[in-house]
Formats: C-alpha cells, structure tokens, sequence
C-alpha cells in the first residue's frame, strides 16, 4: 500500500519528527511505502505533492494542530490522530489506516 | 603668565564628587590659582572647591577650560592635565541596574505563593532575607530649637572655634576610616567627603555666618540649606544627588558642635535585618554593622545616589521608592528583599521562602561559574593562550583590575605619582605603593615603568627643559643620566617590592642598547646595595623595555640578548612611524594601527622577538578594542594590556575566536590597500567568532537525584542559569511548563523530551540530565524517565542549522540502539561526542 502522511505537533521541535520517524520505520517494516511531510518549527520538510497523493491510498494525519495546504487532501481517505499516537503505536495506526 | 587646559566631560554621570574632590586634591597641592568654566552653563568655580565645581554642573559632553595661573602654573597644570587625560575617565560607574518600564512578570510560582509583596525600584542587585528594623535616620541639618531661642550674646570666636573643631573632629574620624581596608569604592566615597569638609568655600560660609552674628549650629544648618539649594538647581541628576551628601556631612557637624548623636543610627542588629528607612546617606550606610545587613528599604533616594553606589559595591540588595515603606512593613517581621525584580515579599508562606532559597541556591551557582570565567587566563577555541593585563595609575584602580579578571598589571604607570605630589614621592612611599599593588594582585605579576617625564609633563624637582618638539625630544629614559638620584630611589623601591611577589621592570622611551645597559648598570648597583644590607628581593626579576621608538626593531637580535621581555607600546609607536601626532586632530588619522604597513611592522618585531624566544606584550590603546582582537591574534603576542572595563569583553572575545583563523585573517590585512579595507575585512569577519555550541559539559548532568518531574526540569534549567544561557530561569522555566501542560514530553522507553521556544534563552541549547532512579513523567507508554533532553531554541532569528540538529536528535532517540548507548555513557563528554558522530555535525 502507499501511505502518505503528515506530522505537525504544538512547538515543532521534537514531537513532529519523532512520529515521522515512528511512521517511516514501522511502515516500512509492515510492507508499505510511505512519504511522510513534517510541518516544524522550520515550515513544510519533504513536502507531499498533487502526484503523491494521487498515487496513495489512504493520508495520516499525526497531528496536534491545523495543519498548512490541507486543500491538498480533498478526496483521499484520512485518518487523524494526535501526534502521540503516532509515535506510542505506529503500528496499529497503520493497520487501521489500511483497512 | 597662565595656562589654560580644555577637556570635555566623558562621564555619563557627570562631573560628580568624586572625581571632583580628586581634582580639589591636586589643585590643592600648588600655589597657583586654578579656575574652571563650564562652556554650556557659563559658571566658573574653583577647582579647590569640590562644592564650588558640583555646582557649575558639569554634564557629559560639556566643553570646559581650566585656567591656572600663578608661580607653579607649569606643574599644577602637567599635574591637572595628567588627571584629565588618563584618570578622570575611570571615574565612570557601571549603569545603575534599573526594571524597565513594563513590570516584569511574576514568577508564576511565586504570584502562587500567597505572600504579599511590594514593587519599587531595584538599584542594588541580590537577594536578601531578614527582619525589619526601621531607622530613623535623619538627614536635613537643622538647628537645634534652643539653640535658635538663646537670647545670649554670640561670641565669634567662641563659634568660630567651634567650627573648627568640628570640622576638624569630622574630617579626623572619616581619615582613620580611610586607613582601614576599605574598597576602593569607599574611599573613593569618603575622600570626597573629607574633601566637602574641608572645602574653604565651605569655611568661607560657615565664617562670614558668624561674622554675621549666627551661632555655630546657626552658620552650619544655613550652609546645608544654601549648599543644597545651589546643588538642587543643577541640571545633572547625579549632581543634584549629592545635596544629600552635604546635609549628612553638615549633620555630622552639628552633632559635634552640639554634642549630640543625631547622625550616628545606632542600631544595634543582632541577625540578618533589612533596614527601612525614609532615606538614608552614605556615612550612615558605612557606620551599619554590614555583616547583618541583608538588605535595604528606602522610601526614597535618588538612583545614583552614594548610598546607593556603596550598597552596590558591598552587594547589598536595595529597592527605593516604596512610599509609606514604614508603614507597610512591620518591625520584626522576616522579609525578602528581591534587589532583581524589585520586589519586598512579605507574609512569607512556605511556597516563598522555598522559592527564595532556591533562587538564592541559583544565584551563589551562578556567582561560582561568573568568578571562574573571570578570573582564569583565556584560550582561543583552538587553544592559543593570550594573557589580558590592566593598565593602572594608581592603587586605587587595582580592585577593578583584579574584579574585572586581569592576568597581571600588564603596565603601571609610576609618573603619575610623581606629578600629583607636591614633592618628589621617598624611596618609602614609593616601596609602599608598589608592594601594594604586588599584594592586591595575588600572584599574578606586576610590570611597573620607570618614570616617563618629558618637556610636556613638567615636575619641578625633576627639571626638563621645555622643547619645542617635546614627543621628539628628552623624555622617558633619556633623561635617566642626569636624574640618577631619582632614578635610584624608583628602582630601589621596585626591587624592594619583588621580595612580595612577582615584580617586571619596564623602561621607556628605549632607543639604543647602551641605555639598557645602563639601566640594568643601575639595577645591579642597588640590588648590590640592598644586599650588602640583608634586604630581601628577587635576583631574577625581568627587566624589560617599551618598544615604543621605531629604530629599536632593527636591533632586536642585540636587545633581545639583554631584555628578558618586551611591551609594544603602540600609541607612540605608531605616531613615530606615521611621522602624525595623535595629538593634532588635523592629522592625527594618518596614525592608524590598522594601517597595512603598521600591522606587516608589528608582524616582523613580533616574529623576530617570539623566533628568539622573548616575551612580548601589547599595552597601547589597540589593545583595548574588541574590534582589532582578531589582529592581535593572528600575531601571535603573549599578552595584551588594556583599561580594566575593556577585559571582561576582550576575554568573552577571545575565547570565540580561532588563532589558525586570525593568522590567516592577519595575512590577508596585510595585503589590503589601506586602514578603511583593513576594517572592512575585520567587521565582514565577524564570522569569526564561534557561537556556543548547543550542548556542552555544563548543561550535561548525570545521576541526578529528583524525586519528581518538576525537581528534573528545575535542575536542568538551573544548569543553563549557572551556565549563563538564561539570564530569566523564571520565565525559561515557565516556558517549559507551558508545552508540558499541553500534554507530557515522555515519549516512551524511558525518554522525555521537555522544550521549549523563547528568548528568555540566550543561545539555542540540549540540555541532558541521566537520572539516578527513573522519575514519572505521564508518558504514553506509562513507562517512568531515566534520561530527560531539554531542548531550548531561542523565539527570534530562528537557526535553521540548529533545528535541524533538534529533528535529528529526535528522531534518533527512536532507535532503541541510540538510547541504550546514552544510557551506558561514562561521562558528559562521552555522551556529547556520541551525539555529535550520531547526528554527523559538530555540537
């Protein structure tokens, strides 16, 4: 399957990479791929385009705050949870997301 | 006849008492009348008269003229010059430290706490706990009501002898207060009282009151009030301030004409106390038993006040204005005096006080690292040690050298002794002045110049003929032959003085080798003398020469056999090489120390010098500016001397910069075209200096013991205060809670993450704390803390390097190898090199 995901956390120093991280490692793990974009303290990182996320079937969303340029996302499935969950269980989040 | 001299005022505060009464000192020692105008306001005063010159108010930036005339005009005004031009700068104080407008915000632990609290002004910093005792202190100088009604006739001479004595008797008290260990700063208080005292305009008006038919009570309150009155119009603030010096003086004397105690405060403290008072002057600050003062409450007194500069150089804690101060604090009561953010806390509950032993906790950590950094010698960050030395004048400088961290006294100039004595200073007093400035420096070593006198610095027992060209003509060492005797007499007393400690002889003014051997004739002679009496030197003290006339870098193998060391003394160095008088504005700038053709000179003498394994030292004027530091550098000196407030800055520099890097910055100089490209190269490479690194030994702790979340967070931000990469931990520390009130930083396996992005950091930091036992920290996995990485990113001018140090780090601490190996590291430096290979960049 082909993940996109987006991780964004309240200060954008820590929490935001580690879930991205989380999801990368574990993603990979289970068979999938993924591209992950970071929204930090430094802006958009390894940004996801029209053509990544037409490709994907389904976009996570580990995120504590609105997130930039979600028009990007208008038709693909998404699950959203807290940044959090992301990094404590990357592993039953993705098998949620692939249902 | 008559000379006049032209000086503007440098100091922001004006020409205030101290450096006034040190001016009536010198111009007290001659004949000669002396007479100053303020350009701006007009007033001409005596010079004699420290009151006569407060009140034409001198403010910075004021243009004035000195006129002296009479029989010994030449030396009172070589003497008043040599003031002006190289001791009255130093009479600048540090900017009082005053809360801004917008009140700081309460810590939030604190505003919590329960306990009440007052806000004044903070003009002294620290923080002090004790029980009120209020004092009344009275500071107008009023007559006594009997006094004023006693219809008896006034005898003048009775109440002129009265005043006499007072004066006499108050001057006496506050001369055997000076022979005590006082600090400089106190001295430097009471001479200018004792100066007040004993000003004849003073006694002038004190006299013709009694000629009027006053009595002595009568005469000194009507002086008090026409002194102050005059010194409350002045413009400068400082100035105006010192109308409560005079009352306090003027209070002393009546006490002793009426035989009472009024100025004496005569509290008996028997513990740590906070005095409140309505104000209160200096004198009765000095007479306190200062081992229990913890701090002090005044209702009112001005910010520059001497009260208030002796509390702040005795680091007592002081708020002002706090109206009804002794109304709101109860006597006995324990009280804080917060002298950082202005605060008197009363009704301590028990959240307070924890909150004040621990900022106490904070501020002696804090202390501990600040006297580390600056008492130690710096390296550049690739390990070039360069010397910073103090040049002086006086012993009374020498505290600030020690204070602010001079490696040595790189250069103590002994003229100005010469010029401020009406005679030649003994053999003695000299033995005394410079066997003091040996002790005061604790080890560290004492470069003293013999006399440097020529034509433009007369001294009537040491005759110099006057020259047309006097830069160019008999001065400094030239003039040794034919003043033996004085010149013996200097060098018995510096070799006396190298039996106390460390002790170098410098020559000035060398131009030829057959002067160093005749200097050195000289010091073998009297070390042969000294010894021959059984009186103990140093056989190996250094003798060495300034390296101030052009032709002595060509001899430099020959001198280099005789000197132990060297000292460049660029000011005159580089007038003599530009053939430019830096005393003539018109072409003074064509004597530039960064001119391309100086610095590739200086190149070639420090090379020469270094190659044939000398000393060699800077100590002109170049020295003291941060800017040229990358030069002096790449040179590759020993040491550099300059005013003690310039060190501190020199040293934080220094420490940033790498010599490999200023060598090459130095070559490139000396391919530039001219002084201005020179500058332009060395501001463009303020990429030079090396910004901290994000993590360092400091802010690393391992087995730290807390029980709880808070006591970790609280230990880590105390590390980064002590370190110096907060001055606010309050409110870094409040940050940091912020995000953990979000939700908990615990990411799992053992790790937290706490963060935080504000400017209350002063650099962009990780800190690391290893807990002895594991701490609860909310996270997810329910799995309590061992290892807790405080991430600290300033809010402004955000760098994009660093972040992506963070976001490394972060994500590595998902890999169970990463975190394993942490968790095992011996030392802090270990962990730091790991985590520096790990993230691939230097931390």
């Amino acid at each position: 399957m082909k993940i996109v995901a987006v991780t964004a956390c309240p200060t954008g120093i820590a929490h935001t990479y580690m879930a991205a991280e989380q999801l990368g490692k574990t993603a990979r793990a289970l068979g999938h791929q993924i591209k992950v974009e970071t929204q930090g303290a430094m802006g958009i990182e390894n940004e996801l385009s029209e053509h990544d996320i037409r490709e994907a079937q389904v976009a996570i969303f580990a995120v504590d705050i609105e997130i930039e340029k979600r028009e990007r996302f208008g038709s693909i499935k998404v699950v959203q949870v807290p940044v959090q969950e992301a990094i404590r269980d990357a592993g039953g989040l993705i098998a949620r997301a692939s249902v | 006849m008559a000379l006049d001299l032209r000086f503007t005022c440098p100091l922001a505060s004006g020409l205030h008492a101290r450096p006034a009464s040190r001016l009536a000192e010198i111009a007290r020692g001659f004949d000669a009348a002396c007479l100053v105008t303020n350009a701006r306001t007009g007033v001409t005063a005596d010079v004699k008269s420290v009151l006569a010159v407060l009140a034409a108010d001198v403010g910075v930036g004021d243009a004035c003229l000195v006129r002296v005339d009479g029989r010994d005009e030449a030396d009172a005004g070589a003497a008043l010059r040599s003031f002006l031009q190289h001791e009255l700068s130093g009479y600048e104080d540090a900017p009082t430290p005053v809360t801004t407008e917008a009140a700081p915000i309460l810590p939030r632990l604190l505003d919590t706490s329960g306990a009440t609290w007052w806000r004044g002004l903070a003009v002294s910093p620290g923080v002090g706990i004790g029980r009120v005792v209020a004092a009344t202190v009275v500071v107008c100088a009023t007559a006594p009501r009997d006094d004023l009604d006693d219809e008896a006739p006034i005898d003048p001479h009775v109440e002129r002898r009265r005043i006499d004595h007072a004066i006499q008797s108050v001057r006496a008290r506050m001369a055997a207060r000076l022979g005590h260990r006082t600090s400089a700063v106190e001295a430097a208080i009471l001479s200018a009282h004792v100066a007040i005292v004993t000003d004849p305009l003073l006694l002038d008006t004190l006299l013709a009151a009694i000629a009027r038919g006053r009595s002595a009570p009568q005469a000194i309150a009507d002086a008090a009030a026409h002194f102050s009155g005059a010194l409350g119009r002045v413009n400068t603030p400082t100035l105006r301030e010192r109308a409560a010096d005079i009352q306090g003086l003027c209070v002393q004397l009546l006490d002793d004409v009426c035989g009472s105690q009024i100025a004496r405060t005569a509290m008996a403290l028997e513990g740590p106390s906070v005095i409140v008072a309505e104000t209160m002057t200096p004198q009765q600050l000095l007479d306190l038993d200062r081992r229990w003062i913890s701090g002090l409450v005044l209702e009112t007194a001005g910010t520059t006040s001497h009260t208030v500069i002796l509390a702040r150089s005795l680091g007592i804690p002081m708020i002002v204005d706090i109206p009804q101060a002794r109304r709101c604090l109860v006597a006995g009561e324990e009280v804080v005096v917060d002298g950082h953010r202005g605060l008197v806390v009363a009704g301590l509950t028990e959240a307070a006080r924890a909150f004040y032993a621990r900022e106490l906790k904070r501020l002696r950590a804090r202390e501990v690292v600040i006297a580390r950094a600056a008492v130690g010698p710096v390296t550049t960050v690739d390990g070039r040690g360069l010397e910073v030395g103090a040049n002086v004048s006086s012993i009374e400088e020498l505290d600030a050298a020690r204070r602010s961290g001079a490696d040595g006294i790189g250069l103590f100039r002994t003229e100005v002794l010469f010029l401020r004595a009406h005679d030649l200073p003994s053999e003695e007093a000299q033995y005394q002045v410079y066997a003091a400035a040996v002790r005061a420096m604790q080890g560290r070593p004492v470069i003293v110049r013999t006399l440097d006198l020529g034509g433009d610095k007369p001294v009537a027992a040491v005759p110099l003929p006057p020259e047309a060209n006097p830069f160019l003509g008999y001065r400094g060492v030239r003039a040794y032959v034919e003043h033996q005797d004085i010149v013996r007499a200097q060098l018995r007393a510096i070799v006396r003085a190298s039996a106390v400690g460390p002790v170098q002889l410098l020559v000035p003014m060398v131009s030829s080798i057959e002067e160093v051997l005749w200097v050195k004739a000289q010091v073998a002679h009297v070390q042969d003398e000294l010894a021959a009496h059984e009186v103990p030197f140093d056989r190996d003290m250094p003798i060495g020469i300034m390296l101030e006339v052009p032709a002595v870098s060509f001899v430099l193998d020959r001198l280099c056999e005789e000197v132990d060391f060297f000292s460049i003394g660029t000011n005159d160095l580089c007038q003599y090489f530009f053939a430019a008088d830096r005393g003539n504005a018109r072409v003074a700038p064509l004597a530039s120390v960064t001119h391309p053709g100086f610095l590739r000179f200086l190149k070639q003498i420090v090379d020469e010098v270094r190659t044939r394994g000398r000393w060699v030292g800077l100590c002109g004027e170049m020295a003291g500016d941060v800017r040229w530091l990358p030069l002096l550098v790449g040179l590759g000196l020993d040491e550099i001397s300059a005013a003690s407030q310039q060190i501190p800055a020199l040293k934080a520099r220094i420490a940033r910069l790498s010599a490999a890097e200023c060598v090459e910055r130095l070559a490139a100089a000396m391919e530039c075209g001219s002084a201005e490209a020179v500058e332009a190269l060395l501001d463009q490479a303020r990429a030079l200096d090396r910004p901290r690194p994000l993590v360092d030994p400091e802010i690393v702790r391992f087995d730290g013991a807390c029980g709880t979340k808070e006591d970790a967070i609280r230990m880590l931000v105390d590390a980064f205060y002590a370190a110096g990469r907060t001055d606010d931990p309050c409110s870094m520390e409040d940050a940091v809670w912020r995000r953990e009130a979000q939700y908990a930083t615990g990411v799992g396996n053992g790790i937290a993450v706490p963060h935080c992005r504000t400017d209350a950091v002063t650099s962009d930091s990780i800190g690391i704390l290893r807990l002895q036992s594991p701490v609860e920290w909310g996270a997810p996995d329910g799995q309590p803390v061992r290892m807790v990485f405080l991430l600290a990113t300033r809010e402004t001018s955000p760098d994009g390097a660093h972040m992506q140090v963070f976001s490394r780090l972060a994500r590595k601490l998902m890999d169970a190898e990463f975190r394993n190996h942490l968790l095992r590291a011996d030392d802090p430096r270990r962990v730091i090199d790991r985590l520096s290979d790990e993230l691939q960049m230097a931390l």
